[in-house]
């Protein structure tokens, strides 16, 4: 066996942000993939200890930049446990909203730069950018920002949902029930795209158990957790929808689990907007000296669009005397060598495409 | 005698280019238009001209192509950039390309940790000269938010020579485009650096 050893980045066009790949070669059969990761380390838990409470928002928004509203809504949520504060009952409808709204624009990112990496380059891209962009619209109405929000408060949101949210909110999703379906329609039908996917990096689910990796992925491998339906928060317990289980474990369970997340999400969004009870959906103001939180130890788990997102704190009167995350994405990515062992070279970025990692999450 | 040569060569691009951009405009309002046929019109235009600075910089301004390089979070706003909706290409430079070989910018979007700031200096040697850097958001401007940071440099200015820098944590797709046309003034020659 005559083993070559390539290196992938850390600057490649498939990497999706800066890791860096040894992988060895025999003939184009991958032995072994080693991930070298910190490219992006910048102390997001250090410096939370060095910030009071409502000043750490900004920080953890910018672990998972493609869905910065999951983190946010995390990370409030566990300043709230320690303060034992109960969102509002519209401001728990408000916040289904968004983070179902963040998924879905999390999801077509998702799709644009998996169809980039398995060669439909840019069509798909441009199409689902189109729509991101009209979901960052909608977010921009709600929260002021388009990329970036702070917009979760204790006990609600910075400022109300405005009147017109409703209307635009059930239309856009009236559009993307359409675009999901015209998708699905276009490109499951490429021969190009089924040969690189089906069949392709195989995650087992007895592995994808030992390897604790969560969310899309774990679905696709058969196995049903959802945080949502596990532990369910806020008001995802008053409506249906399925968390959907695919048995495969390949590339394009993956890919499929993901886009009947998206259906799934619209649906939520369209019962809670039309379910959402009158009254103000705003938080406590921000004020320089916070209440002492009466719980020290906290601890809060959510389904980010990428898997499962635990937040634990220390807390101390003034700010969090430890906060520890445990980010989706880095146990996600732990799963790259197992999976693209036995693959062919070129299936590496379709594995690594498809596990949809953001490594701002994975190096913190 | 030298200046009235180089008078008369930047006459003769002047007409050439009115020519051109009367070519490129008569093809665009016919709504049919022939790409091959209108590059080799092109072509015969150009191919006789003397290689002023102007006609260097003339090519120059509107074929700048960013390097496909994305770090952290503005690396989502500047895939934006290339999206349907700002429609980058209009103005020359949409094609990201993966080797630095055959680019002009490159875009630092994202902050820059210590590890990295030796591929990016990697990178930048790599690029042809000219070569131009656009700082885009806060933290490739001055560290932004992670000032504070053990890990991150205070702005890539420290380590390589800036051109344009963009404000925002992030900055919306469309000040990458205005950015860029500043960019495009000053290697015109139209604005002091």
């Amino acid at each position: 066996m005559n083993i070559t050893r390539i290196n992938v980045g850390p600057v490649h066009p498939s990497t999706h942000g800066v890791i860096r790949l040894v992988v060895d070669l025999d003939g184009d059969t991958i032995v072994n993939v080693e991930p070298h990761i910190g490219f992006l380390h910048r102390g997001v838990e250090k410096l939370a200890e060095t910030r009071m409470y409502m000043q750490i928002p900004p920080y953890t928004e910018k672990l998972d930049y493609v869905a910065p509203m999951s983190y946010d809504e995390a990370y409030v949520a566990t300043v709230e446990a320690a303060m034992g504060i109960e969102p509002s009952e519209p401001a728990k409808y408000a916040r289904t909203i968004l983070l179902e709204l963040q998924r879905i624009a999390s999801h077509l990112l998702f799709l644009g730069t998996l169809c980039n990496d398995i060669g439909q380059m840019f069509t798909v891209f441009m199409w689902a950018f189109k729509d991101r962009d009209m979901v960052l619209d909608l977010l921009q109405e709600a929260a002021g920002s388009r990329m970036f929000y702070v917009n979760m408060r204790l006990g609600g949101l910075n400022q109300d949902l405005p009147p017109s949210f409703a209307e635009h909110a059930l239309s856009l999703m009236d559009y993307m029930e359409k675009r999901v379906f015209e998708y699905e329609k276009y490109i499951e039908k490429n021969p190009i795209f089924n040969e690189r996917m089906k069949g392709v990096g195989v995650l087992s689910r007895d592995k994808a158990k030992e390897l604790g990796v969560t969310g899309p992925v774990l679905r696709a491998s058969g196995l049903n957790y959802d945080v949502r339906k596990a532990n369910p928060y806020y008001v995802y317990d008053k409506f249906h929808f399925n968390s959907k289980t695919l048995q495969d474990g390949d590339n394009y369970s993956r890919y499929k689990v993901r886009m009947l997340e998206m259906q799934e999400s619209i649906r939520i969004v369209k019962a809670a907007v039309r379910a959402m009870p009158e009254g103000s959906a705003k938080g406590m103001p921000v004020k320089l000296r916070s209440p002492v939180p009466p719980n020290r130890i906290s601890i809060v788990n959510r389904e980010l669009p990428r898997g499962e997102c635990l937040m634990y704190m220390v807390a101390d009167p003034q700010k969090p005397y430890r906060l520890s995350i445990r980010s989706p994405n880095f146990i996600n990515l732990a799963a790259i060598g197992s999976l693209a062992r036995g693959a062919r070279f070129a299936d590496l970025f379709a594995i690594l495409g498809s596990l949809d990692i953001i490594m701002g999450c994975v190096d913190r | 005698m030298m200046e009235d040569q180089a008078d008369a060569s930047s006459e003769e691009f002047a007409n050439a280019r009115k020519e051109m951009d009367k070519l490129v405009y008569e093809s665009l309002k016919g709504r049919e238009v022939k790409p091959n046929a209108l590059f080799a019109k092109l072509s015969d235009l150009t191919r006789n001209l003397p290689p002023t600075k102007e006609l260097v910089n003339w090519a120059r301004v509107n074929s700048l192509w960013p390097l496909q390089f994305g770090l952290a979070c503005c690396a989502i706003e500047l895939m934006d950039f290339g999206s349907a909706r700002i429609d980058a290409e209009r103005k020359g430079y949409l094609l990201f390309r993966g080797t630095p070989r055959q680019c002009d910018v490159m875009i630092i979007a994202g902050w820059v940790t210590k590890s990295m700031v030796p591929e990016i200096k990697r990178l930048y040697e790599q690029m042809s000269s000219p070569r131009y850097i656009v700082a885009f958001g806060e933290c490739a401007t001055c560290g932004g938010p992670w000032w504070e940071s053990y890990n991150i440099i205070k702005g890539i200015d420290e380590v390589l020579p800036v051109d344009v820098f963009v404000a925002g944590c992030p900055p919306r797709p469309e000040n990458l485009f205005a950015a860029l046309i500043k960019l495009q003034k000053k290697v015109g020659g139209n604005i002091e650096g």
